[in-house]
């Protein structure tokens, strides 16, 4: 048996350094299939590394990640991540679209390159997740034509296509104005509800109060406290997250 | 006109001179020119795999043919090569001839001195491709290959190509150093016209005017090849 528990994702004791920093020091954490989980804290918390731990884009020192079947921590080659990889999706703060090739391209080009599915099919899909993000029309447009709320959600259509099992949300909307930010939240409320697995660090308190299922509060490479979202903000218990809410509530 | 002197361009002797010297530029152009293209991407491809050894290879190679005059590397292949025992000795008359031709010493020297600027224009092109991009094609399951065919490389050759137009267009005007070592390309059918006629100054405006056509053409057609590679927020694109 590959799997300790039954969550779809399982993290233990994962500590990370980069040179002398350790960034992670010894996290722990389990999501359920269908669950939203939402991790804040302070900036260098470690955050987005505990996401890039999980789809294996950074390797851990030490511990044990498993996401599904997969016990990511024992994946050697980028190409034995494969199959991880089309499990889990990823969203990134600065979209990282492909500048080179249209909107409805970025959405068809991994399905087709890389899952080797039939560009055809892919094509309908695509075309549909277009709709889905609000964007049809936009199907022939650049990354460089459209707007950062815009190309935020071609970037959830990309990574939708994957057809995934999970999605990692890395501070999605960090660089967007307050109004294109609206836009991009209700795509993921909308994926929260039809019960994808959605891990997001964010810094939208509100929202994560509203669709998360749990809020985890990280500090100093630590997951400090851990609950559902109304007791996280209303009652926290450690005073580190009591400081922390104080300063951005 | 301004008391210039074109009579001589009516002798067929002149004429056929110059259009072969003209023809010889081409083919050293053109020859060396690809050899240099290649020389780079072997050299740019050579350093994505980061192993210290073959860094080291590329580095020294760079330093090099980069950092050293083409016309004194033209000379080293013609002349030193052969003084140092690199020679055929034909069968025939028993007479030892150079290894290498004029022709292909220049065009050696041009290629190396050419991809030398290329690997660093094309090494240039693939660190510009964002950090970010590349961990989007990676969790989306590309491999190292096909994240550097279908990602990295097309977006690295956008960046590149306006490098690679003054590469391109310096390495043309270079070919005419290949005249001291008597490649019969036009600066050396040149030459050979104005020591007969002593019409210099006519000569030279002349020889002017077709290397402005040349590599005015070569510059438009990588011009237009910028722009039609374009996309929308980079470069040329809108």
């Amino acid at each position: 048996m590959t799997a300790r528990n039954q969550s779809l994702i399982e993290l233990d004791g994962i500590r990370k350094s980069f040179g002398g920093n350790e960034v992670l020091k010894g996290i722990s954490l389990n999501v359920a299939k269908g669950e939203a989980v939402c991790i804040i804290g302070p900036s260098g918390s470690g955050k987005s590394t505990i996401l890039r731990c999980i789809n294996g884009l950074i390797p851990i020192d030490e511990g044990f990640v498993r996401v599904g079947k997969h016990r990511v921590h024992e994946i050697r080659h980028e190409r034995g991540m494969r199959p991880l990889r089309r499990q889990v999706a990823m969203v990134f703060q600065q979209y990282n679209l492909f500048p080179h090739r249209t909107a409805l391209e970025n959405v068809m080009m991994a399905p087709v390159q890389v899952l080797k599915h039939d560009p055809g099919e892919v094509r309908e899909r695509a075309i549909a997740l277009m709709a889905k993000v609000r964007l049809a029309g936009k199907e022939s447009s650049y990354p460089g034509e459209l707007s950062g709320g815009q190309q935020q959600r071609v970037a959830i259509a990309r990574a939708l296509a994957m057809q995934p099992e999970i999605i990692l949300f890395d501070e999605v909307t960090a660089a967007l104005d307050p109004e294109t930010v609206k836009d991009v939240l209700t795509t993921i409320r909308e994926l929260v509800e039809e019960g994808m697995t959605c891990l997001l660090v964010t810094h939208e308190m509100r929202f994560a109060r509203e669709v998360a299922d749990r809020v985890c509060f990280t500090d100093h490479g630590l997951i400090v406290e851990s609950a559902p979202p109304a007791a996280l903000f209303d009652t926290p218990q450690d005073p580190r997250t009591r400081e922390f809410l104080s300063q951005v509530l | 006109m301004f008391g210039l002197d074109y009579s001589w361009l009516g002798d067929p002797v002149y004429q056929r001179w110059l259009v072969d010297g003209v023809w010889v530029t081409l083919q050293l152009a053109l020859v060396s020119s690809l050899a240099a293209v290649a020389i780079g991407l072997v050299g740019a491809l050579g350093q994505t795999l980061r192993l210290w050894w073959l860094d080291a290879c590329i580095e020294l190679f760079v330093e090099i043919f980069r950092n050293t005059p083409p016309l004194l590397q033209m000379l080293f292949f013609y002349f030193t090569l052969t003084q140092i025992g690199f020679t055929v000795t034909d069968p025939v008359t028993g007479l030892q001839h150079p290894l290498l031709s004029a022709f292909v010493s220049a065009a050696i020297s041009l290629s190396l001195f050419g991809g030398a600027l290329c690997i660093e224009a094309f090494r240039s092109g693939l660190d510009a491709v964002p950090k970010a991009t590349l961990e989007a094609a990676r969790s989306l399951g590309y491999t190292r290959l096909g994240l550097f065919r279908r990602v990295q490389a097309p977006i690295a050759a956008r960046v590149c190509l306006p490098s690679l137009t003054n590469i391109l267009t310096n390495l043309f005007k270079t070919t005419s150093q290949a005249s001291v070592i008597t490649v019969p390309e036009l600066m050396y059918a040149a030459g050979q016209v104005y020591s007969d006629t002593f019409r210099t100054l006519e000569m030279m405006l002349m020889v002017l005017l077709v290397y402005v056509t040349l590599v005015s053409l070569l510059a438009w057609a990588l011009t237009l090849a910028e722009r039609l590679l374009a996309y929308p927020g980079y470069g040329k694109g809108f």
